[in-house]
């Protein structure tokens, strides 16, 4: 797993490539908690992501959460196997998937 | 490791190089002596020959040589002449006192005017007027020089490994008339005996000093090198060996043994430190070590106490006739996140829930007991699939900081009937086979994961099995198990992998589950739980 994380002001953009699983998700919490102070809008991109698990769907969780209090969460460029299991776990009734 | 062998080598190699160095300076000494020696005798040789040619040359009355040559040498004059060099001769210790006249075309041969050789010689002097070649180009070169570029006088050294002749040097000095012309040449040829024997003395000399001086270097060399590298060397390699076997401190440290402000003084230094910081190490290491090994046992009873919350006593239900079910979990790690379970709420009433915790070990362990007895619990009291839903998630959102959540299918069978209520909370779809049907996927409406946001509505739906009627539940373990291409299991296989042996038992339909996942994924390590419960509906 990568991650590409662009910061402009109070945007935080990240570009997630590759396995969300349980081993990576870590990772992937640290960079969002890390950046994610005194940001309004947080904007994912997903159109590389191979694969998330439950591990990875709960970071996104912990994240659609702080960003419920601070702003908002975005979720981008979704491809099939990522949207499957978004509707599978339910993530689509409360992500903004655009 | 065979200590000897490195003692002898250091020794070794170090004396050879100084024994080199020695060998070389004393080459070099030898020859710059040698040299010395030969020009400083040489000059005096040369002096000496010199002197005697003056004398000689006072002596010899050139104006006579036409007189004696028409004579042949046989008057008085030339006798008393004679007898006067042949004393000079003698007495100036040289060996061969002659004068010449060459011939002056080609200067290769010579006619002796005069010779007289000392007695102790064990020539014989040659004859007035003797004609001989001359010995060599050397001896022209010098006799053209007296004749044609006038030199005052000429030296002749013959000291190169001669066989023939002992070494000797010749002066020679040119007789010449009143108008200043060369008409003869007079020579003093002299032996250097002397010059032979005391070069011989100084290279002996050379030779034995610096034998002794190898000697005694090898002797002071070796002693020196055990005391200095041997030694400290050895009590390193001892120690070392020692510390390797015993993983302990010494008694006397290396730095105590071995007092030195060089390098070697230094590596013991550092061998002391290392010693220390391996023990510090070990120490630690071993205290981690006993740490992880309890964590390992404690992980283990956790995860038998995690199988012994589920049922898994089969048959289940031996006295019910109307059913049959089979449920199986292979974790991952010792303890994981998912789990199945299936009670009788009351007489006609079976529940069954199959779930997935997110994440792993502990902390997902601790999440699905807890949300297990929760399920239960409600589901006891009555409540619909979707109502025991909401009112988990809701119970379970109260007290959520790590953001946890479970995915849970959720079903009560009316066993009479044969109606099956169920509620999905973000879990895998279910797989239903009519009687004599094949395994589909049953795409049923889903709802958000538990534990991730409070307040949700859970919707649910009926199903009617009837006699033969198959249900699968799964959770992501068996679907997402990835082989070493990074391929998934996917639906299909699964699918494939239920039809292959629908007809047969619940457990027979698990095990051929279990199976066909393992010879998919082949080497590649099992990284989800494997959790899985199919019921079969036999009717009344």
């Amino acid at each position: 797993m990568t991650i590409e994380n662009v910061k402009k002001e109070d945007v935080l953009a990240l570009k997630v490539e590759g396995r969300v699983d349980t081993t990576t998700a870590p990772m992937f919490e640290d960079e969002i908690k890390k950046n994610i102070e005194g940001i309004k809008e947080l904007v994912i991109d997903l159109e590389k992501m191979d694969y998330i698990s439950s591990a990875g769907l709960r970071v996104l969780l912990s994240a659609q959460k702080i960003m419920d209090k601070q702003g908002k969460m975005k979720v981008k460029n979704v491809n099939e196997n990522i949207m499957d299991i978004f509707e599978i776990t339910g993530f689509d009734t409360i992500l903004t998937i655009e | 490791m065979n200590k000897k062998k490195h003692k002898i080598s250091i020794v070794f190699k170090s004396v050879i190089g100084i024994i080199c160095i020695m060998i070389l300076f004393s080459v070099a000494i030898g020859i710059m002596g040698f040299r010395s020696y030969t020009n400083a005798l040489l000059e005096q040789y040369s002096e000496g020959a010199f002197n005697t040619a003056k004398i000689a040359k006072k002596e010899f009355d050139v104006d006579k040589i036409e007189e004696y040559a028409k004579s042949g040498g046989k008057t008085e004059e030339y006798l008393e002449e004679w007898q006067k060099m042949s004393d000079l001769c003698n007495a100036s210790g040289s060996t061969f006192v002659y004068v010449i006249r060459p011939d002056l075309k080609d200067y290769k041969h010579i006619t002796f005017l005069f010779s007289t050789i000392n007695k102790n010689s064990d020539y014989s002097c040659y004859d007035f007027g003797y004609v001989r070649e001359t010995t060599n180009e050397e001896y022209m070169e010098k006799y053209r020089n007296l004749y044609e570029n006038k030199t005052n006088k000429e030296l002749l050294v013959r000291d190169k490994g001669y066989i023939e002749t002992d070494p000797h040097i010749t002066a020679m000095i040119p007789l010449k008339d009143n108008d200043g012309n060369t008409v003869a040449i007079l020579c003093v040829q002299r032996q250097m005996d002397k010059l032979v024997k005391v070069r011989n003395n100084y290279i002996a000399k050379i030779f034995y000093i610096f034998l002794v001086l190898i000697i005694f270097v090898i002797v002071v060399q070796a002693a020196y090198l055990n005391h200095v590298f041997l030694r400290p060397f050895t009590s390193i390699t001892e120690e070392t060996i020692r510390f390797s076997d015993e993983n302990t401190l010494p008694e006397k440290k290396l730095s105590e043994k071995i007092k030195s402000n060089d390098e070697i003084g230094i590596l013991a230094d550092s061998i002391d430190n290392m010693e220390e910081s391996i023990i510090k190490y070990i120490d630690e290491v071993t205290k981690a070590t006993i740490e992880k090994e309890r964590i390992a046992v404690e992980f283990d009873l956790a995860g038998k106490i995690q199988v012994s919350m589920l049922p898994t006593t089969f048959p289940a239900f031996p006295d019910r006739k109307e059913f049959d079910i089979y449920a199986s979990m292979n974790p991952a790690k010792e303890v994981g996140g998912d789990f199945y379970d299936f009670f009788l709420i009351d007489d006609d009433h079976l529940c069954l829930v199959i779930a997935d915790v997110s994440g792993k070990g502990v902390p997902a362990a601790l999440f699905m007991m807890a949300s297990k007895i929760l399920f239960a619990n409600y589901a006891k009291m009555g409540k619909s699939p979707s109502e025991i839903l909401e009112a988990a998630n809701n119970a379970i959102c109260n007290n959520n900081p790590e953001n946890m959540f479970v995915t849970v299918w959720l079903g009560i069978l009316e066993i009479s009937t044969g109606k099956l209520r169920a509620s999905n909370a973000g879990h895998e779809y279910p797989a239903l086979m009519e009687p004599d049907g094949k395994f589909e996927i049953y795409k049923d409406k889903h709802g958000f994961v538990i534990g991730g946001m409070k307040g949700i509505n859970y919707k649910e739906y009926e199903v009617g099995l009837k006699k033969g009627s198959k249900l699968f539940v799964y959770t992501d373990g068996v679907v997402e198990a990835t082989n070493v291409g990074k391929e998934l299991f996917g639906n299909e296989r699964m699918l494939d992998a239920l039809n292959e042996k629908s007809v047969e038992s619940p457990e027979s339909i698990l095990e051929n589950i279990k199976k066909s996942v393992d010879i998919f994924v082949e080497d590649e390590e099992q990284f989800d739980d494997l959790t899985m419960l199919c019921l079969e509906y036999k009717g009344k």
